[in-house]
């Protein structure tokens, strides 16, 4: 897979406060990236660093493989925070002034208004429009000539729970297209909806990283050895109780049934002769970090 | 280029402020067509229409109109604090457009702007000179158009220094204080205060009003009267002090220049929030 997005080592501190630390992400072609945390922990100003809002203090990054420059981010549609254009113009001459910054014909804009459902107000003039409205042609202008990388910061943020539907249908169809998407925000269930990849912040570190279905799905995992990991493997194989078995460092990684926990897994290695001296529910850790990390803002 | 002004057009001429100050500008402009004549009938001895022949014309318009860049230098402080308060620096950046790009984007207003005044007092000159004139030939026509460069440096130098202030600045209304407190406040005081220097006459504001002095009226008007003996000019200590016309504009063009260097610092280091 074709990498999309490196960072390595970021650094970015205001004042006293210290924003990001020494943060590395890599984000592969066809991900679709949530950058995970609660309000404070670094989401915006990581984006805002890699759309070239901000500079950061140190460490780099590189987009498609390459050191940032400007003429980058024209292929990358972008949304960081709430979307900003000229008050006293209406849509369509916002967005022409995206496609000449873009240096794109004026055609795709139709496409794009009719994608946000504005096409009826592309003669109003943005101050004019709702939160919902301005937050929709905000994603309008990040599709802009189709690009292949989307980057979102909290798009359904302060939006109404029929909003919030509509942004993500247009996000998760995007991603069924097989676009890049690197969405940030602070809401657990919003990732878990939209993406296939997780990075979690706290306070500007990175504490965990992984796909979507092992880090936050519903579904129980354990990690698990004994004095036979082989004979283990098979036996739980033919049972009911694993949904998949993986090899992991020496260790066996089972995604168990619904109502399968750690106590029958021990239960039935026991009931084979088998000795388990290691078990650990990752699910359960990495959640219940998520919550109270949440819980202290 | 072409595409940055384009952006700046786009957001310009749909911009009702923008739009409302320089219909002011041109209007300021053209008003004195109508109105000098007017005000003329009234002073018997002393005609100004004599100062509306050719080759004068030139010199007197430029010095009469140099105020007005004040006005273009407020345009560019409303358009460019405009962006930091609309959040749009931040927009351009994130589609695409370079930190260096935003402020070429701005350069190249300010050149039109320029270009544009320039333009309008060469053409408003001409037509009073055409009106005026008694005798008009090529070579007195054209006499004493350089003052029209002079003109183009100096509303340069006025909206690159409005540029710099809007981008330290941020906030409107302060940017604009803080240029008109310059302009009529604290450049004429550091020029009282350091009357004994010779360093009174570098101040930028000073080396910029310079560009475009007052005609010599005292030899227009001698040269109407045809009078034999021309009048002391030392004795009515009248004489043009300060610095070389050379040496002035090689000023301006320093600090101009220190003013677009400063602010290509700004616009690489500000965080566009």
């Amino acid at each position: 897979m074709k990498e999309i997005l490196s960072i390595r080592g970021l650094s970015k501190s205001y004042k006293n406060v210290k924003a990001i630390r020494n943060l590395d992400l890599q984000i592969s072609e066809g991900q679709a990236y949530g950058i995970l945390g609660p309000n404070g922990s670094g989401k915006t100003t990581t984006l805002s660093i890699v759309t070239g809002i901000i500079r950061q203090d140190g460490g780099h990054f590189q987009w498609f493989g390459e050191d940032p420059e400007a003429s980058q981010r024209k292929t990358i549609g972008s949304l960081i925070e709430t979307p900003h254009f000229y008050p006293y113009l209406n849509l369509e001459k916002n967005l022409r002034i995206i496609c000449d910054i873009k240096g794109m014909p004026y055609g795709d804009i139709g496409r794009v208004l009719e994608t946000a459902q504005l096409a009826e107000r592309k003669r109003s003039r943005f101050s004019t429009l709702s939160l919902g409205m301005k937050q929709r042609l905000g994603i309008a202008a990040a599709l802009l000539g189709d690009p292949r990388v989307l980057v979102l910061d909290e798009p359904t943020n302060g939006l109404d729970p029929e909003g919030i539907a509509e942004v993500r249908e247009i996000v998760l169809q995007q991603v069924q297209e097989g676009k890049t998407l690197i969405l940030a925000s602070h809401i657990l269930s919003e990732v878990e909806k939209i993406c296939n990849h997780v990075a979690i912040l706290k306070k500007g570190e990175l504490i965990a990283n992984g796909p979507v279905k092992e880090l936050l799905s519903e579904e129980e995992i354990i990690e698990i050895s004994c004095n036979n990991n082989e004979e283990l493997r098979e036996k739980l194989k033919h049972s009911a109780l694993v949904k998949e078995i993986e090899t992991e460092n020496g260790l066996l990684v089972l995604t168990l049934n619904e109502k399968i926990g750690p106590a029958e897994i021990n239960s039935f290695a026991f009931s084979n002769s088998l000795v388990v001296h290691h078990m650990l529910s990752r699910k359960r850790s990495l959640e219940s970090q998520f919550l109270e990390l949440v819980k202290e803002e | 280029m072409r595409r940055l002004l384009h952006i700046e057009q786009i957001k310009l001429l749909n911009y009702n402020p923008f739009r409302i100050a320089l219909g002011i500008y041109v209007l300021a402009f053209t008003l004195g067509l109508v109105i000098y004549p007017a005000v003329d009938k009234e002073i018997p001895v002393i005609s100004l229409s004599d100062l509306f022949r050719f080759p004068d014309v030139w010199v007197f318009l430029t010095w009469v109109t140099e105020p007005y860049n004040i006005l273009l230098a407020l345009v560019v402080i409303m358009i460019t604090t405009k962006e930091f308060n609309n959040h749009t620096f931040k927009t351009q950046l994130v589609f695409g457009l370079s930190r260096t790009e935003l402020l070429l984007q701005k350069l190249l207003l300010v050149m039109v702007l320029a270009l544009f005044a320039t333009l309008l007092l060469g053409i408003t000159s001409l037509s009073l000179g055409l009106i005026y004139s008694y005798k008009i030939t090529f070579k007195i026509a054209l006499e004493n158009t350089w003052i029209l460069g002079r003109y183009l440096v100096s509303s340069i130098a006025y909206m690159s220094m409005a540029l710099l202030l809007a981008l330290l600045i941020k906030n409107t209304a302060l940017s604009l204080l803080t240029f008109l407190a310059m302009r009529v406040f604290v450049d004429p005081v550091l020029f009282l205060i350091l009357r004994k220097h010779e360093i009174r006459w570098y101040l930028p504001m000073r080396t910029t009003t310079r560009l475009t002095p007052l005609p010599d009226l005292i030899e227009i008007f001698q040269r109407k009267m045809n009078s034999p003996e021309p009048i002391d000019e030392s004795a009515l200590d009248i004489l043009p002090e300060g610095l070389s016309p050379w040496l002035n504009i090689f000023l301006v063009l320093l600090y101009t220049s220190l003013a677009i260097f400063f602010s290509y610092r700004l616009m690489q280091r500000r965080r566009f929030t």
